[in-house]
């Protein structure tokens, strides 16, 4: 047995965004072990020039970065995908006040140190929505 | 609880508490003399032949401005006593409030001044009244001196403050009233003190004028033994004028009316508006005080704002990163492990990262302590003696505030150091300040000497010491630690990061206790050697 139910069907892409190279990787390791293809970026430049954005089924940012953070991505990744999925991570708690105006509505947020079970199933979670959906902002 | 614990340590900074500086005791001093000139000019000197008239409107004029007086001063007593709880103040207080009620019998026994003749009792009772009066109060004065040396722990009022002060309000009165009946309704029974209404008769002396002397020089010689406040000194100096309005009752001539007997109307009235300007002038020092402490804890909050917060900001920050990834890199190896074919290779992966993590981790943490340490950027040659110079003038308002004297003893052939001149600045501001905050609690000599000398193992001593309060043995070891404080305001960082900085500049500092009192806090710092090899 031993494939939880938060271990997401093979195929789905997940893209993770962290300017942390450690973070990074220990989330590259983390989705891996769930099966999920990675693709990491260390920027938000990295991402929309990699051209990988169209075919990524879930996307994972930190909102504290350098040049483009997190919200700034949301803005210009819901411009061409409104429907994907999108979990937010933040080392600062004073980055949560910042989220309202959005609402939190379609994007899950995680405070780090986050429990990677959580960070998974909420994965899950997401790619198993009907997501094809408009997503207003 | 928490009051009884906070009014005793708090009580130094309070009204009555104040010690009187040197100006205060020169200024009592000129008060009494000033009166000692006025008897004499009044009993020997040429103003003895003056009589002046009768003022119809004296009296009542004169019992209403006492009264007035009398009642405020036992009203900011009482509210002193309800912040300090302290028995002696609620005592001192009734002996007001007790001057303040005497003078409405007082007024109505007074010969001739609502009727012709007397309003109520007869001839006697004006004159037993003052004997009550005057006799009275400086037992109050007695029992406050005698109550503010007991023990602390009994002599602070633990309970509600209402009680205490309505028990000595109905005692003072039920006083009052018994004085007021004995002389009003008694007064065929006692002594003929007085000859007419307006003559004090031959047993004057006698039955009035020394029980009054008596309690007035008891309360005196009590008091003088133990004179500490403000409240004190000045209560001495009421006293006195209680002394000389005895015999200048009665001489040059014992006549109500005369211009002995209007001055010592008027002498009574100075002395029952002393202890209310004294009052007056303890709020205005209060008030000064509260600013300052207002303005010291905004200081210190906004440089705890600037280094504690922003260091614990900055560490939460590095360690939180290297920790979420070390914890995301576990969970995902054990998922590897927990499947049903292992994946060996993944695990072994994830936990070899875990370690080079953990590594990283702690090289970032040594790496906040370098930046601490090493920030070269910042350091500059610096002249030790002028830094301490800038702190000492800087302090200089508290210094005076408290009559602090310094004593400034740097030695001039002193290497240069090389350090972070606003880190250093900050230590000796803190360790300054420290010494004000531990000697303002304290009876003189309150003296600071900040010395500098140079060790022949190429350091440069810097010692702070004070007169103060001194560390207890227990918090020696304790000083230093973060968030460790015996204010009542400050969330105790000071001393941490003055430990912090100076030992970032490679120097030690520690604290010893200062003979006979106090505290002397040392710091060293390594001398500037290319400086000093080059001057």
């Amino acid at each position: 047995m031993r494939k939880s139910v938060t271990d997401g069907p093979p195929g789905f892409i997940i893209a993770v965004v962290d300017d942390d190279q450690r973070i990074l990787e220990s989330l590259e390791i983390l989705l891996e072990s769930a099966d999920y293809a990675v693709r990491p970026f260390a920027s938000a430049n990295a991402l929309f020039q990699s051209g990988c954005l169209a075919e990524v089924d879930c996307l994972i940012s930190d909102i504290g970065m350098p040049l483009m953070d997190g919200f700034e991505l949301i803005r210009v990744v819901r411009a061409e995908r409104p429907e994907l999925p999108i979990i937010l991570i933040t080392g600062r708690s004073g980055m949560l006040d910042r989220l309202s105006p959005i609402g939190t509505d379609h994007y899950r947020l995680f405070k780090k140190p986050f429990k990677a079970q959580d960070l998974l199933t909420a994965v899950n979670e997401a790619l198993r929505k009907p997501h094809r959906r408009a997503s207003p902002l | 609880m928490k009051t009884a614990a906070i009014v005793p340590e708090e009580q130094h900074f309070i009204l009555s508490t104040l010690s009187p500086g040197p100006v205060q005791k020169r200024l009592a001093l000129a008060v009494v003399l000033c009166l000692l000139v006025v008897f004499a000019l009044i009993t020997a000197g040429p103003l003895a032949g003056v009589h002046p008239g009768r003022v119809e409107a004296f009296v009542p004029a004169y019992a209403a401005a006492m009264f007035t007086c009398d009642s405020i001063t036992a009203i900011l007593l009482y509210a002193q006593f309800s912040i300090l709880r302290s028995r002696a103040t609620l005592v001192i207080a009734s002996g007001y409030l007790f001057t303040a009620l005497i003078l409405i019998p007082f007024v109505l026994v007074f010969p001739a001044v609502f009727v012709p003749g007397n309003l109520m009792g007869g001839t006697q009772s004006t004159s037993w009244i003052w004997c009550f009066w005057h006799a009275g109060f400086p037992m109050f004065v007695i029992g406050y001196a005698l109550l503010k040396e007991t023990d602390s722990s009994k002599q602070f009022w633990r309970g509600t403050v209402a009680a205490p002060i309505a028990l000595s309000v109905a005692l003072t009165g039920a006083v009052v009233s018994a004085a007021a009946i004995l002389c009003i309704a008694g007064e065929a029974l006692l002594p003929r003190v007085t000859d007419s209404s307006l003559h004090f008769g031959s047993l004057w002396p006698y039955f009035i004028g020394t029980p009054v002397a008596l309690s007035a020089a008891t309360a005196l010689i009590v008091l003088w033994g133990r004179r500490r406040s403000m409240l004190d000194l000045w209560l001495m100096v009421v006293i006195c004028l209680y002394l000389i309005e005895v015999p200048l009752s009665y001489y040059p001539n014992p006549n109500r009316f005369s211009l002995a007997w209007y001055t010592v109307r008027v002498i009574g009235f100075i002395s029952s508006g002393l202890v209310l300007i004294v009052l007056l002038y303890e709020i205005r020092t209060l008030y000064s005080r509260l600013l300052g402490a207002v303005l010291a804890q905004r200081r210190e909050r906004e440089a705890r704002l600037m280094t504690g917060d922003a260091v614990a900001a900055t560490i939460a920050h590095e360690v939180k990163q290297p920790l979420t990834a070390m914890v995301t890199t576990a969970d995902a190896g054990l998922r590897f492990l927990d499947r049903s074919m292992p994946n060996l290779d993944k695990a072994k992966e994830a936990f070899k990262r875990i370690v080079s993590d953990g590594h990283r981790a702690g090289e970032v943490v040594e790496g906040i302590r370098a930046n601490f340490r090493n920030d070269v950027r910042a350091r500059t040659a610096l002249d030790v003696n002028e830094l301490i110079r800038e702190a000492l003038a800087l302090e200089r308002g508290d210094l005076q505030k408290h009559r602090i004297s310094v004593q400034a003893e740097p030695n001039q052939q002193l290497p240069e150091v090389q350090g972070n001149r606003v880190q250093l600045q900050q230590v000796l501001l803190n360790l300054i300040a420290n010494a004000i905050d531990a000697m303002a609690t304290k009876d003189e000599p309150r003296v600071l000497s900040v010395k500098s000398e140079a060790h022949e193992g190429g350091s440069v001593v810097v010692s702070v010491a004070d007169t103060g309060t001194g560390i207890h043995s227990q918090d020696v070891d304790r000083i230093f630690n973060p968030l460790f404080t015996t204010k009542s305001y400050g969330m105790g960082m000071g001393l941490s990061i003055c430990r912090a900085i100076i030992e970032a500049h490679d120097g030690r500092l520690w604290v010893a206790p200062n003979t006979p009192q106090g505290a002397l806090f040392r710091f060293t710092l390594p001398a500037n050697n290319s400086a000093s090899a080059s001057a």
